[in-house]
């Protein structure tokens, strides 16, 4: 819908102007004056001005343009195309004239699409573990057992019953657990708690981010060795020490801001954006598994023990483990086969 | 316009507007989510390659595409926010925000101390943003405004907080009914103050029949859905994600999911449609009345149809779903005027340099209703 017309080098531009001093339209026709003067006709007292003094709103979509007089008053019209070719014609500014020309077409669109796809998946992947990293130094130990806080009373109540083992046991076990923190002085409280995880926990062993490790007696009657659980517990002292926790927490706020910064004002999904992080919890999670095994395989060789100890258990419990858990050990946990050289026979 | 109305009613400024005389305007959408699309992701992508620095020009140009696309009797409404003084004020949230954050970390009873100044400090962000946004607000060149002080913000979002703690949360609908007032009575177009109009007992009746319908909701999700799998078999490996929880419950679990979340829609929308149609349906403006119709199903259909679409598209459908719910909400909701909406007159104080426009951009804050 084109009202603009061209006679003798200058424009007519149909539209209505607001005096600004009632809301009451008045029909009128707006002239870029080839003497430098803008013009409006049609209104029973002429309103003119400099085009200098003029301000010419940024065009978006296709909302009316206006152009505001000196005075307060206001000339609205449909007719973006002609106040573009008319104020280029008396050679104005052209504001952002620019990102309205890559907003109006479809191949800018996809391309920046392209470009916002990439560049998000380059930060989650990176960016935002490499920040999360940098913050969990930072941060003081302090922060970690603010996390788990509370968890240990949880699983006491609903999973764990006190540990059956010999108290004579229980000693050595912790004493040979507090012989391998007391060297590491990383400003967590290291702490041994044996359960018993008769009620579907079976043999297993699990950080909490304040330091406490614990470890079910069914573990402990599956190791061959005391080595084969200090493999085990070096592990976990692993997620302590890397700070997994923290850094999963910072990297699924740093994503969750992310997602809220893209997506946030829809009613409906603000409530979602806070599940986003679950999307690289599994991610993270097999890497921070990685690295806990790295840490005791380092820990092991440093110590004069048998790597070949830390192998043994993984695969022993892997072997055991029912079939159920595979889903599990595929989500959180690399497959065992990549983290350990199992005998042929299993 | 209208004319030969304008000039009836011209004779009887005080008089009660006749009945013939009145006619209903809708608002109306006249954007779309192909080109807000395109707007959206080519504006987003400025804002990542800039830092963020363009941000504030992103908003003034998603701000200006709603408002002018928004119409009402053939003219659209406008925004007026200045870029540079947005990025001023946002400059100094974050950087404020980071020494609260190193704050708290150095040492948390300082944080600990700073509770009351936030306290205080609450209500005259809102004051000021409300302020901001209506100022920033104009249609047929008037530009709105907002009366409401300091003191009145602290009353209704403070005060009427405490007085709802006080009576154990029965206080609650006042509560909410305070803050709406807050924000709607002390707009104005022009010289012409909004009044509001709702009477408490509307928010009364509406607040308790969501928060009935929510504890029945939740006491048969959690007896009926959640209980067999509640104190099972628990994996510690599973712990922090429950993915092991949701896979061991199967498909009984899933199913209870997916209704108590329909359910949960139902009641969000119930009790959305029915804030916004009693917040928005109750303002006056001088012999106009605001009506809003908007109905449970459809604003539920929006909300699940909006959440399916952005989250299999994984957020691409986002420009469609803030369009679709800004247009039914807008063409849901109208004048009853008396058919002369060109008399309303600009207040004296307004020129552009009037306004407090720096003061008033620090404190840009989206705030709904």
């Amino acid at each position: 819908m084109t009202s603009s017309t061209w006679t003798s080098g200058c424009s007519l531009i149909a539209g209505r102007y607001f005096d600004g001093k009632s809301s009451a339209p008045l029909e009128a026709t707006l002239e870029f004056g080839a003497d430098g003067i803008l013009r409006l006709h049609g209104l029973q007292q002429p309103v003119e001005a400099p085009l200098a003094s003029v301000e010419i709103s940024d065009r978006v979509g296709n909302i009316v343009r206006r152009i505001s007089f000196p005075g307060g008053g206001v000339f609205e019209t449909h007719d973006n195309d002609g106040v573009d070719r008319a104020r280029d014609a008396a050679g104005m500014k052209r504001g952002l004239s620019v990102v309205n020309w890559l907003e109006s077409r479809w191949q800018v669109a996809v391309a920046s699409l392209g470009a916002v796809v990439l560049i998000t998946f380059a930060f989650l992947t990176w960016g935002v573990p490499a920040i999360a990293n940098w913050a969990a130094q930072v941060l003081p130990a302090s922060m970690d057992s603010a996390i788990g806080n509370g968890s240990l009373e949880v699983l006491d109540r609903v999973a764990f019953e006190p540990s059956q083992l010999p108290a004579e046991r229980q000693r050595q076990l912790e004493a040979r657990f507090r012989a391998m923190t007391r060297p590491l002085n990383d400003g967590h409280n290291y702490e041994l708690v044996l359960r018993d995880g008769a009620h579907g926990i079976g043999a297993n062993a699990f950080a909490l981010p304040s330091g406490i490790v614990v470890m079910t007696d069914q573990l402990v009657k599956e190791s061959k060795s005391d080595d084969e659980l200090v493999a085990v517990l070096a592990h976990e002292i692993g997620h302590v020490r890397g700070r997994h926790a923290l850094r999963q927490l910072l990297s699924a706020a740093g994503v969750s801001a992310i997602a809220m910064a893209l997506l946030g004002d829809v009613s409906s999904i603000s409530g979602i954006l806070t599940a986003a992080p679950t999307l690289l919890n599994a991610k993270n999670s097999r890497d921070f598994e990685t690295e806990a095994d790295n840490f005791s395989r380092q820990w092991l060789r440093e110590n004069g023990i048998a790597e070949s100890n830390f192998d043994a258990i993984l695969c022993r419990i892997a072997g055991s483990a029912k079939g159920d858990d595979k889903y599990d050990y595929f989500a959180s946990h690399p497959p065992t086969r990549t983290r350990a050289k199992c005998p042929a026979t299993s | 316009m209208n004319e030969s109305i304008a000039l009836q009613g011209a004779g009887f400024a005080a008089a009660e507007p006749r009945p013939v005389s009145r006619v209903l305007l809708p608002f109306e959408f006249r954007g779309s989510g192909g080109e807000y699309f395109r707007i959206w992701i080519v504006n987003l992508l400025l804002t990542i390659v800039t830092l963020g620095i363009y941000s504030a020009w992103a908003k003034v140009r998603r701000l200006r595409y709603f408002y002018g696309n928004t119409y009402l009797d053939g003219h659209s409404f406008e925004y007026h926010g200045r870029p540079l003084a947005i990025l001023k004020g946002r400059l100094v949230v974050f950087f404020a925000y980071v020494a609260f954050l190193v704050l708290a970390q150095i040492s948390p009873m300082a944080v600990l101390l700073m509770l009351p100044v936030i306290f205080f400090l609450g209500p005259w962000i809102i004051q000021r943003s409300r302020l901001f946004q209506m100022r920033m607000s104009s249609y047929r060149n008037i530009r709105f405004d907002f009366h409401g002080t300091y003191g009145g913000a602290m009353g209704a979002f403070i005060g009427w907080y405490f007085i709802a703690g006080l009576t154990f949360g029965i206080m609650t609908p006042s509560w909410v009914r305070k803050r709406v007032e807050y924000t709607l009575d002390n707009i104005a177009y022009g010289t012409q103050r909004w009044s509001f109009l709702t009477s408490a007992g509307r928010f009364y009746a509406f607040c308790y029949i969501t928060f009935a319908m929510a504890l029945v909701a939740w006491l048969v999700f959690i007896f009926v859905v959640l209980k067999p799998f509640m104190f099972g078999n628990i994996d510690p490996q599973s712990v922090p994600t429950m993915t092991g929880l949701l896979l061991a419950g199967g498909l009984k679990l899933w199913l209870g999911i997916f209704a108590g979340a329909i359910v949960g829609f139902m009641i969000y929308g119930y009790y959305e449609a029915s804030f916004l149609n009693a917040s928005f349906g109750g303002v006056q403006i001088g012999s106009n009345y605001i009506r809003s119709r908007l109905e449970v199903g459809s604003l539920v259909g929006i909300y699940v149809t909006n959440l399916l679409g952005i989250v299999f598209t994984l957020g691409l459908f986002y420009p469609w779903a803030k369009v679709r719910q800004v247009r039914y909400q807008l063409e849901n909701t109208a004048l009853d005027s008396d058919g002369n909406l060109s008399a309303f007159t600009a207040s004296a104080s307004q020129g552009v340099s009037a306004f407090g426009q720096e003061a008033g951009d620090f404190f840009d804050v989206d705030f709904g209703l």
